[in-house]
Formats: structure tokens, C-alpha cells, sequence
């Protein structure tokens, strides 16, 4: 039986996070500059604009403990397993590796490719406040773009232009906007895809050419826009959490003994990463630029509003959960990540207040799924009774 | 004979003084915060300022009351602050959850003194964290932390001290709007001079044991140095540390050392932890091995000159030099404020691994080290726990170098028997090399 397109391409977007640096070498080979970065704070429209492709370093999913010996073992999962991408050689062949001074576990996995994998001459570290919703916060990283950008005009030996910076905001807009229509689906009581199938997409285009990427969600949406829904409604959960890119255990979740959909994820390597819009048409593009980042939902260790010490993030949290209405949430976070389990404690009462209740599920090196759906299970069952699927 | 710092009583007195008046005061504003932030900001208000900081607090409880310590960090881990978050952190806040504070002279009070303000820092993951977590179980007390972002020779670097600077300025506005208190520009001038002589004076004095034999050693260092820690604003703190230099000098120029047996010079890069267990000192003292210098002790309140041509300097800055200080405006002594604390030697490794390669040559050099002992603290992010694992890789082929985990206030976290079994090493190891070289 033939595919039907949507099929096609949510294939190809599985294929690419399957194989991301597979995906990241035939650009290079096509001829085409690849940057690797390591944080979503990093600004990928000034290197778009450079002509550079940039393309997110994530874990491999290998079970390894060659990064034992270069980052100490309570640093995440996440952030050895990026590590391991440097030293096993999988990138060398990306033309710049870079990063913005983001969380302490993943600027070590950064110095780590510098210090030991061979990209000491081709990386570049972006200054950027640790705490965004400052007031100065602004001004220091239009100054620290304006540095970068430098940097790129001397790697690529041509200005940037703001045109060139123009055009790539609208293209990496575009990008977020297709997203988030995307994830718009999911709000419906019996979504047309799975929440696995739009995690999949959301991990392709951090990978993938964002022209290329476009032209592709642009075809599937319009399938799935008035397509009826994928099955049986079951338990509307929220996923909310550090980087996990694992679709292992976002798999996990709608292949229960209970019917299941997911419905949100909060989490860098999800709606985080493009839940924001970077203003355009503005005279000075690298302000412009600030304030899009500075208006995203905040990463755990960088939300500190200053004077109340209020934590942004968690009305970003319960935003969606009014507006997305899951029924439980898992919080699902990288083991020795201390910021996430302070932002549970104190999403909690909230959560309490909205009759949402919650389950925390730690993420190391490996999946332990059968624990993990055991705990699931027993989540639904708790949530509401819940008819075992046939 | 081991000589007997005089001034010691003094230094554990100022300390206490400090405890006891956010405990019991009357009048005046109480402060919580990381006293590894810019203090003197909070002295324009008044001096009736009293005082808490999360990690000299923590370590200091943890050393006169472990079993209260032990308690409070279970109380953190039960309320689910993460059993793998930064042990000061978990030993303070626990303190809270139990509503129950400890202080150095032994002093137990039932109901955690709620504090008017938290004035803080932000710098790794966790640091402004616990604070954010303190301020909501306290029913919301108002909270302003500061970004200093850092790293490698930040203080240079205009953009980043524009940055801190200008949040700074923002800060003393805040400081006036939430306590309704009129801001003496006088008395903010005066505190930031005597924060940055405190700072200037005690690396001077840690300069001095360049010399051998160096007259402190590690278990001294710990315990002087947290006067610069707890609140160095005072005249009082800055008194103490003139009082303390002419006193090392003094040593120095006799050869007297509170330990005088020194075999072995060690250069140490940990948190303190060896206050949890003397028995690891003990290791070392029985063959005459001292740490002499420490990034801890020396950088963690203290200043010197920093990246100079490229390379890290332990050289002290010249006391004198903070006299001629132009702090006339605001503006200009938030400036020079925010310099010499973004070049605090322990932020410049936090976010730069090559500043703390560089300060740990230097020191190497300079202290004329046998043997390297690294010791990161399982749950500290900026005790550069990743940094010290690459400067193992970097320094085993060049002198003795070792590393096992501690875990600051931690006492569960360690491998007691390995740590000893390495540290045993690390003395043969130098012994070695020693023969070799004679």
C-alpha cells in the first residue's frame, strides 16, 4: 500500500533525529558550512545569516563511559552524552562548534569538545546573562551578538548584512510559527497525530535546514489540519522537564496498558525551544534578536525575576496546562539537574490549586522503562479510573 | 614549635558577632543572601545591616553542630530540593523547612529568624535557586540577585562589568523602593572600600605563603578567611585583616609557621572539607605534607592580579591601591566594586576552563609545589568538579596529582577509606619524585 504523504514525511523527520550527524554530513558535503551548537540560547539567525547551517548537538543514545574520565559523573546524562559526540568523532567534520554560557553541565560538555575533541581553533563561546528577565540583560547580549557576529564575518570573510539577518529571522519565525501550529493539534480532545510524531518533527528541525524543514512541515500540516483524529481519545498528559530527546520514552507514554496522549511538552528540546517569536522589521536586528530570546519561556536556570525572585516559568506552566487541559503532568528531568526539582517543589502548590496532580520520573543515561511504566501505570490508575486497552 | 595565631579569637568572635545579630537584633534590617555577592550595596541603607550568607552560614553550622547538619540536609532532601543539590544549599534551607537556625558559638534557636530582604548573586545553576526556594517557603520575601556572569578575566572585560555595574545600580534603587529607607551614597563609598581591602589584604596575606616554611596551612586558611566571607564592609573586618597581615609578615620574617613541619608542599583545589574530616589532614600532617595555597581559600574572598599578559599571577594587589580608589560617585564604586569581585579566582574557573588551567600552573609555579591534590565537591557546580577531572588529564605527567570526591557539608558523600588510600599515594608519589629529583 502506497504512503500517504504525511507518512512520508514524518518518516524522513524520524530518519534525520535517528541520524542526526548523518543529516548534518550530507550538508557539508552538498558544500554548505555546519555549525554545531550545544544550547538553544544560542542565536541560530546570526548564523544563518553568515550562510552558516546550524545544527543542535544531542545525546547519541549509546550506552558509553569514555566521558567518565573528561566530565565528573554528577554532571547529567544529557550533558556526557553531548560530550561524547565530540570525543567519538561523530562532528568532526562540522566548521564551527559553539555554544552561549548556558547551564554549567553543558558548558563543561562545550569545553570538553574544545579541550579534548580538536575543535579548540573552530569554536566560539557567546556570553549570556544567567539571568535573562534582568533589565540590563538586553544591552549585554546585543553587545555579546555583536561580538559573534564579528566572529562570523571573520570565519566567513564577508559582512553580514542586516538584510541577511532580516531574512533570517523571518525564516526561523516561519519555523516557529509551523510549530506551533503543530502543537496546536494536540490541544484537541482526539488529536490527528501523536504526541511522539510532533516531538519527532520539533527534534527534526533543530537539526535540519530550516528552509528545508519548512517546506516539509508546510506539506504535512496541511494534511493533518483536517484530518480527523488518530484514535481513541485516552489521558490527556503533559510532559514538563529538561532536554529529552529520547522518543524512547515519549513512545513510552502512548504505548501504556491505558490509553494515552500526549499533549504537551515543556522542555527545551520541545515547545521551549520555539515557543517565541523574535520581532521583525526592526532597524537594529541584534536588540531585536535579544528581546525574541529574552521572551522565551525561561530555562530553570536562568528564571530569577529580579525583586520578587518570582520564577516566570512556572506561569508559562500553568498557561498551558489551562489551555492544553492535561490530566496529569510527569515531570521529566535529567538526574542531577538541581534547578528542575526546585522548580517542582515549587510548581506543586500551583499544580495543587489546579486539581493537576503530578509524577517525577528522573532521566539517566538509559531508559529504565519497565520501571518507568510500571510508575506510569499506576499514575493513570490513580488519576482516574482508566479501562485497560483491549 | 607550631606557632599560635594571636588574632585568632578575634576572627571567631567577629564571626559570631555577626550570627548572633541576625539572630537576636532588635532594630535594624536582617539580610539573607550569598555573602559571595557584592555586600556593600546592602551598607548604603544603614549600619544596622545584619547579615546571613548560605555558604559560610552552612559550612560554619556544619563544623560546630554535624549532627543538626545532618538533620537540616535530610530536611531539604525530603522536601525535594534534589539529594544531588549543592550541600550548602540543602543544609540552609533546611534550616528553614525545620524552622530551626544553629550558629558558631553553639547556640540553637527554635524559629528560623524570617529574613526583611534577600539581597544575592547568581552564577552557577543553583545559586539564587535556593534563595528563590527560601523567599517562597517564607511566605514571598522580596528578592534581587544579581547576574555575575564571569569567567576567565571578566573583570577586564568592559562589556561584562557594564553588565553587572548597571545591574548593581538597579539593584540600590530596588534596595530604597523596598525598604522605604533614604540611601547614604557616604556610607555605600565607605563599605565598598572596605570590601575591597578586605579582599586586597587577604591575598596579600595568602601571598605570603609563598615563603618556606609557608606560615598557615590549610586548616588555619579555612578558619580566617571567613570573616572576609560572613561581612567584609565593617571597619571592624577590615581592622582585623591589617591586624592579621602585620601578624603573618611578622612570621614570616621569624620562619615561624603554625605547622613547621613542611616536607611536602601541596597545592589544593577543593571546597574546604576537610573540616567534615580531620582525619584526611591527619594523613598528610603525619609525613609533613601542608597544603600551602588553595583556589578555595585563597579565591573565594580574596584578590590578586589575575590574568596579566595572557597568564594567570597570584601576586598581591598592593594594599595602597585601594586607598587611591575614586569612588566619588555611585557609579564609579559600583564600578570598582563589580571589578574586583567578577575577579574573584574561583568565578574566573567556574566559566572558563582555560583561566583555571592558568591559575593552576601559576599556582604550582609560584607556590613551588610537590604534589597537586584535586578534591571537587560531588554536588558543587562551580567547584569546577568537570574542570578538575581535565586538570588531572593535563597535570599527572607534569608532578603528583591525585583526585577523589568530597562533598563540602556533606559528610554522607565521601568515600572515606578510597580518599585516605589515594591521599597515601599521593604522599609515595611525592616521596618518589623527591628521590628523583635529588
Amino acid at each position: 500500500m502506497a504512503k500517504k504523504g504525511s507518512d512520508t514525511i514524518i518518516e524522513r523527520f524520524r530518519s534525520v533525529i535517528e541520524n542526526p550527524q548523518g543529516y548534518a554530513k550530507s550538508l557539508h558535503e552538498q558544500g554548505k558550512l555546519v555549525a554545531g551548537y550545544m544550547c538553544t540560547h544560542v542565536p541560530e539567525e546570526i548564523l544563518y545569516a553568515a550562510g552558516i547551517v546550524p545544527v543542535r548537538i544531542l545525546s547519541p543514545h549509546v550506552s558509553q563511559a569514555m566521558t567518565r574520565s573528561y566530565i565528573h559523573e554528577t554532571y547529567c546524562s544529557f550533558s556526557h552524552d553531548c560530550a561524547y559526540q565530540g570525543l567519538s568523532h561523530n562532528y568532526d567534520f562540522l566548521d564551527l562548534i559553539t555554544t552561549s554560557s548556558s547551564c554549567i553541565h553543558m558548558g563543561e560538555a562545550f569545553n570538553v569538545w574544545v579541550r579534548f575533541a580538536g575543535f579548540a581553533g573552530k569554536s566560539y563561546l557567546i556570553p549570556y546573562p544567567h539571568i535573562i528577565e534582568t533589565k540590563p540583560a538586553a544591552s549585554f547580549m546585543k553587545e555579546s551578538y555583536g561580538e559573534f557576529k564579528k566572529f562570523l564575518e571573520g570565519f566567513v570573510k564577508k559582512p553580514i548584512t542586516d538584510e541577511e539577518i532580516e531574512k533570517a529571522i523571518k525564516v526561523y519565525n516561519h519555523t516557529r510559527r509551523l510549530l506551533k501550529r503543530l502543537w496546536e493539534l494536540l490541544r484537541r480532545e482526539n488529536p490527528p497525530i501523536t504526541g511522539p510524531d510532533v516531538a519527532t518533527a520539533t527534534l527534526a528541525s533543530q537539526f535540519m535546514d530550516k528552509l528545508e524543514f519548512n517546506k516539509l512541515l508546510e506539506k504535512f500540516l496541511k494534511g493533518l489540519e483536517a484530518a480527523p483524529g488518530k484514535g481513541k481519545p485516552g489521558v490527556r498528559l503533559m510532559v514538563s522537564g529538561g532536554a529529552c530527546d529520547d522518543i524512547e520514552i515519549l513512545d513510552l507514554l502512548e504505548h501504556l496498558d491505558y490509553a494515552v496522549n500526549l499533549i504537551f511538552i515543556d522542555s527545551c528540546t520541545a515547545t521551549r525551544y520555539f515557543w517565541f517569536e523574535i520581532p521583525e522589521g526592526r532597524a537594529d536586528k541584534l536588540t531585536a534578536i535579544a528581546e525574541g530570546y529574552i521572551s522565551r519561556i525561561p530555562c530553570p536556570s536562568k528564571d530569577n525575576v529580579p525583586g520578587t525572585g518570582e520564577k516566570k516559568r512556572l506561569r508559562y506552566v500553568q498557561q498551558f496546562i489551562e489551555e492544553f487541559k492535561p490530566e496529569g503532568i510527569v515531570f521529566l528531568y535529567q538526574r542531577f539537574c538541581s534547578p528542575q526539582p526546585h522548580d517542582i517543589v515549587a510548581l506543586r502548590p500551583i499544580l495543587d490549586k489546579l486539581g493537576v496532580p503530578s509524577i517525577d520520573l528522573e532521566l539517566d543515561s538509559t531508559v529504565p522503562v519497565t520501571q518507568f511504566r510500571t510508575q506510569l501505570e499506576a499514575f493513570l490508575e490513580i488519576l482516574k479510573p482508566v479501562v485497560p486497552l483491549e | 614549635m607550631a606557632y599560635a595565631v594571636k588574632a585568632w579569637n578575634d576572627f571567631k568572635n567577629y564571626q559570631t558577632g555577626c550570627y548572633r545579630d541576625y539572630l537576636y537584633a532588635t532594630e535594624g534590617l536582617r539580610v539573607m543572601g550569598s555573602t559571595w555577592s557584592v555586600l556593600a550595596p546592602l551598607k548604603g541603607l544603614g549600619d544596622d545591616i545584619h547579615l546571613i550568607g548560605g555558604e559560610p552560614h552552612a559550612a560554619s553550622t556544619a563544623g560546630t553542630l554535624p549532627d543538626e547538619s545532618r538533620e537540616n540536609i535530610i530536611a531539604a532532601e525530603s522536601a525535594g530540593l534534589g539529594f544531588h543539590s549543592c550541600s550548602y544549599l540543602k543544609l540552609f534551607t533546611g534550616e528553614v523547612i525545620r524552622d530551626k537556625i544553629g550558629i558558631t558559638d553553639g547556640t540553637i534557636k527554635e524559629g528560623y529568624p524570617k529574613p526583611d530582604l534577600i539581597w544575592t548573586t547568581h552564577l552557577c545553576n543553583q545559586h539564587s535557586k535556593w534563595y528563590q526556594e527560601v523567599s517562597r517557603r517564607l511566605g514571598g520575601i522580596p528578592m534581587f540577585a544579581v547576574d555575575m556572569i564571569g569567567g576567565g578575566n571578566a573583570e577586564k572585560d568592559s562589556k561584562i562589568v557594564n553588565y553587572v555595574s548597571n545591574q548593581i545600580e538597579l539593584g540600590i534603587d530596588w534596595l530604597q523602593r523596598v525598604t522605604g529607607r533614604e540611601y547614604s551614597d557616604e556610607l555605600f563609598a565607605k563599605a565598598v572600600r572596605n570590601e575591597i581591602k578586605v579582599l586586597v589584604l587577604w591575598g596579600n596575606i595568602c601571598a605570603l605563603n609563598r615563603h618556606a616554611p609557608a606560615p598557615l596551612d590549610e586548616r588555619r586558611l579555612i578558619a580566617l578567611f571567613p570573616p572576609a566571607v560572613v561581612d567584609r564592609t565593617t571597619d571592624e573586618s577590615v581592622r582585623l585583616y591589617e591586624t592579621l597581615f602585620e601578624e603573618v609578615k611578622q612570621m614570616v620574617a621569624t620562619g615561624q609557621s603554625v605547622a613547621p613541619d613542611q616536607r611536602f608542599r601541596i597545592v589544593y583545589f577543593g571546597i574546604a572539607h576537610t573540616y567534615g574530616h580531620p582525619e584526611m589532614a591527619r594523613i598528610l600532617r603525619d609525613v609533613g605534607a601542608e597544603i600551602v595555597a588553595s583556589v578555595y581559600t585563597f579565591g573565594t574572598c580574596g584578590n590578586f592580579k589575575g590574568i596579566v599578559n595572557g597568564k594567570w599571577s597570584w601576586d598581591p594587589i598592593d594594599p595602597k591601591w585601594v586607598d587611591e580608589l575614586d569612588l566619588s560617585t555611585r557609579r564609579k564604586a559600583i564600578e570598582e566594586l563589580a571589578k574586583i569581585v567578577l575577579g574573584w579566582p574561583t568565578w574566573q574557573g567556574v566559566r572558563s576552563y582555560w583561566a583555571l588551567e592558568s591559575m593552576a600552573q601559576a599556582m604550582i609555579d609560584e607556590y613551588h609545589a610537590d604534589g597537586l591534590l584535586l578534591a571537587p565537591s560531588r554536588s558543587c557546580e562551580t567547584d569546577f568538579r568537570n574542570g578538575y577531572v581535565g586538570l588531572q588529564r593535563i597535570f599527572k605527567s607534569k608532578i603528583p596529582t591525585i583526585e577523589y570526591d568530597t562533598d563540602q557539608v556533606d559528610v554522607r558523600q565521601m568515600d572515606l577509606p578510597g580518599a585516605q588510600r589515594k591521599t597515601e599515594l599521593f604522599v609515595h608519589l611525592m616521596e618518589a619524585r623527591k628521590r628523583r629529583s635529588a
